[in-house]
């Protein structure tokens, strides 16, 4: 296994890395995300925690915002942010997977 | 549009008007439809617009380029202020009376003497600060106030 890459989204909250792992399906805009991620995590984002990650992915270059359709903003993920969510996950399956380990060897 | 969506249209407005304004030309409209289809599915207007003043308070606190870090730190000392305000408006409530139960308890009480006649003075009780002059002091240096401070007694 080679040097994992640097996760980014490590200190970006839970509600970024929801956004980014919805919008890696194809792009959504605000309403379209927070009913995606109600359905696949069961985490009702309220919308003022949706725009400010929004705001935060798109500061760091995570995902863009397309043109308008309307007044709706679509998002839609971007190569280093795909890139980031991917590291993100190997690094949670990492420890996911010792920790259940820990828990085997414990017999708990 | 009924007069309680209209009341309700005009919370979210309110929680979206305490966005920089930045945030509110590139969001605001979508933000609005956004609430309009969650309060249509049920969510409380309410805690959306409470969803909203919160992300609003964390825009301001956040540094931007074009807002340097004195911006965001005379928004935190604002904040600071208000919750100084509220909390002496919370402590105005309580009465006076209970300022005293926060007395240490090894300060003596005035000793009443069981017998002779004393001059009228001595037996003046310490009488509590009243709560407003305490408190309003404190709110207005910005500093959250404790009830434990009116405890102080003037004798």
């Amino acid at each position: 296994m080679g040097t994992p890459e640097r996760d980014v989204l490590r200190r970006v909250g839970e509600a970024s890395v929801l956004v980014l792992v919805s919008l890696a399906a194809g792009p959504k805009h605000g309403y379209a995300l927070i009913q995606d991620v109600k359905q696949f995590a069961g985490v009702e984002l309220g919308p003022g925690t949706l725009y400010g990650a929004l705001d935060r992915l798109e500061r760091l270059g995570l995902i863009e915002s397309m043109p308008a359709d309307d007044r709706r903003h679509p998002y839609r993920i971007t190569a280093p942010g795909a890139a980031a969510l991917r590291a993100h996950l190997d690094s949670l399956e990492r420890v996911s997977a010792a920790g259940r380990l820990r828990l085997q060897l414990g017999g708990i | 549009m009924s007069a309680t969506g209209a009341r309700q249209a005009r919370l979210v407005g309110a929680a979206l008007r305490c966005y920089p304004g930045r945030w509110r030309r590139r969001h605001a409209d979508e933000a609005a439809e956004l609430a309009a289809l969650l309060i249509r599915d049920g969510t409380p207007a309410s805690s959306i617009a409470w969803n909203y003043l919160v992300g609003a308070a964390r825009e301001w606190l956040t540094p931007r380029p074009g807002r340097p870090l004195s911006t965001a730190a005379a928004a935190l000392l604002a904040m600071t202020c208000l919750l100084g305000f509220s909390a002496a408006l919370v402590a105005e409530t309580v009465p006076a009376k209970a300022a005293s139960t926060t007395q240490p308890a090894s300060s003596p009480k005035p000793a009443r003497p069981s017998t002779g006649v004393t001059s009228r003075r001595q037996f003046t009780p310490c009488r509590p600060v009243t709560p407003r002059l305490a408190t309003g002091a404190s709110a207005a240096a910005g500093l959250l106030v404790v009830q434990g401070t009116t405890s102080a007694r003037s004798c």
